[in-house]
């Protein structure tokens, strides 16, 4: 597959979101250990929010469709995790402009712009034991795919299985932002739910093509 | 053990609860657009408006002190969790006025996210507005970086002082200087003894021993810094005050206002027990405690535990503490 459009688009993210919420019941068990243990319900609206966006965007082009998907999280009262997600969907948008269809150039330059949405809110990188660990990687193994001459579902594929390895990483390290900050090495050994979900949603993105 | 609390359907928590506490104090509160609470008797646009934002579940606060010298509008989100910026810049919209908004902000990660991305979009909507970010946990440390420094019970006490000084007619720049004073002076301590369920999740948020103690506790159960094995009232109060009145730079002459907060399962006997040894542990200091609370004002389910707060304070900032208010948590005649 060359280019994919606006049908294949909102299929990846209704995988997503089914990813997800096979694993609310795991995303809320990993933040109980670090957090106040609702990260996967708060995931679960999110979701919610998201796959309304897909089915109320019907008919409109892809910058609206991602832009409600956007809308539609950061509308949650989710804490960061509404404004995250939402910046990063509403910064994708900003970069689809008004193409109708996106080679794995613009795929790559569309999660480097929902990336760049993300950081404007969160002074977190790698390593800092946030949804950072899974998004830079995924978004850097995208790019490096498309460099490569891969296909956009090769693409997505090395974009999720980065997105997994930074997740896991998480366990080696020390929270330095949200609430689990405050834990400091009490939170070794403990996966972070943010990074968790960022990994889940590019399976999902991947598996929309299998 | 199983979750003992009278609910319903655990997805419903905020919006009964809101419907709920509009409906019990319906002469003072209204909600509105589902998740904003605001005075009944609206304020005159004249005057500066305060707007705030804050998670459910910490009950009265934030939205308990709405109304007449207090806040003009709370914008709730869900249990434990901040509002998103669309209903943040809803309830700004809202108060938009020449004289100017307020905005109180206290610092955590999802409450500050949303505030930054409401005001951008306040701002496109040429609103006016100056925020104050009340950071007073002194757990990491008195002079620890803003962004590691908790917003605690010290946001309701910032309320009273920049609520009089608006209704007063002060304009929003002497407003804001008035409210930044108060939060350059204030300093929070939070201690607990068990945990708080999540009220939704129905676990605990975290774990303690029932030997152990934690000081430095948020009031989300994020972990402290000081976990020890239990003490006596007397014991826990006098580390505390310690550490708060040196936080604020309390010498002698000084005059303190000071708030024992409950957070929701200690009794009033514990507290007035605690506030008997800052009392005298400030009172051989030299420093007066001008004014004081106790009671409970931002609560975490049924943690056991409390919060101390205290404010270095001058004749200004005593004259708005005491001037009227009339909200359904806090009144002042």
């Amino acid at each position: 597959m060359e280019k994919i459009g606006y049908d294949e688009i909102a299929s990846i993210f209704n995988a997503a979101s089914m990813r997800i919420r096979e694993n609310i019941k795991e995303l809320s068990a990993l933040d109980a250990a670090t957090g106040d243990g609702d990260h996967g319900t708060t995931m679960g609206r999110a979701m919610d929010a998201v796959e309304k966006a897909v089915s109320e965007s019907a008919g409109s082009d892809l910058k609206t469709l991602l832009y409600n998907i956007g809308w539609g999280a950061m509308c949650i009262d989710g804490g960061s995790t509404g404004p995250l997600m939402g910046s990063l969907f509403m910064g994708m948008s900003d970069a689809v402009a008004d193409k109708e269809s996106l080679d794995c150039e613009a795929l790559a330059a569309m999660f480097e712009a929902g990336l760049a949405g993300v950081r404007k809110q969160t002074k977190a990188k790698v390593g800092d034991k946030t949804m950072m660990d899974a998004l830079e990687p995924a978004v850097k193994a995208i790019r490096e795919a498309c460099d490569a001459g891969k296909s956009v579902p090769e693409a997505l594929a090395a974009g999720a299985e980065a997105a997994m390895k930074g997740a896991e990483s998480t366990k080696e390290l020390v929270a330095r932002f949200g609430r689990a900050k405050n834990l400091g090495e009490r939170t070794l050994g403990h996966q972070d739910p943010g990074a968790t979900s960022i990994a889940l949603m590019f399976k999902g993105f991947a598996e929309a093509f299998k | 053990m199983v979750m003992k609390k009278f609910i319903n359907d655990p997805a419903n928590l905020t919006p009964e609860l809101l419907e709920g506490y509009s409906m019990a104090y319906a002469n003072k509160v209204a909600l509105v657009s589902e998740k904003l609470v605001v005075r009944a008797n609206p304020k005159p646009l004249d005057k500066v408006a305060l707007v705030t934002l804050g998670g459910a579940g910490h009950e009265p606060a934030l939205s308990g002190f709405v109304g007449e010298g207090m806040l003009d509008v709370s914008v709730v989100g869900d249990i434990f969790a901040a509002p998103g910026p669309p209903k943040v810049f809803e309830g700004l919209k809202m108060m938009k006025r020449d004289a100017g908004i307020l905005f109180v902000v206290l610092n955590h990660e999802g409450d500050v996210m949303s505030a930054n991305m409401a005001e951008q979009m306040a701002e496109r909507e040429g609103i006016r507005l100056k925020r104050v970010l009340t950071h007073e946990d002194i757990a990491p440390g008195a002079d620890a970086p803003i962004e590691n420094r908790r917003g605690l019970v010290g946001c309701i006490p910032l309320y009273k002082v920049a609520g009089a000084a608006a209704e007063e007619g002060k304009s929003l720049e002497e407003v804001y200087e008035i409210a930044e004073r108060f939060n350059q002076n204030m300093a929070t301590l939070a201690v607990a003894l068990k945990p708080a369920t999540h009220p939704a999740m129905g676990e605990p948020i975290f774990e303690l021993a029932d030997d152990e103690m934690e000081i430095g506790m948020g009031q989300h159960g994020e972990a402290g810094t000081g976990r020890s094995k239990m003490m006596s009232a007397d014991e826990t109060a006098e580390i505390m005050i310690r550490q708060l009145s040196q936080a604020v730079g309390a010498k002698s002459g000084d005059k303190l206002l000071v708030i024992l907060n409950g957070a929701g399962a200690t009794t009033l006997m514990e507290l007035y027990i605690v506030f008997r040894k800052v009392k005298q542990y400030l009172n051989e200091q030299g420093i007066e405690v001008a004014r004081s609370l106790v009671g409970e004002l931002l609560t975490v389910q049924e943690m056991a535990g409390f919060q101390m707060f205290v404010a270095k304070m001058d004749d200004e900032l005593l004259k708005y503490w005491d001037a009227p208010c009339d909200t359904p948590y806090l009144t002042v005649r």
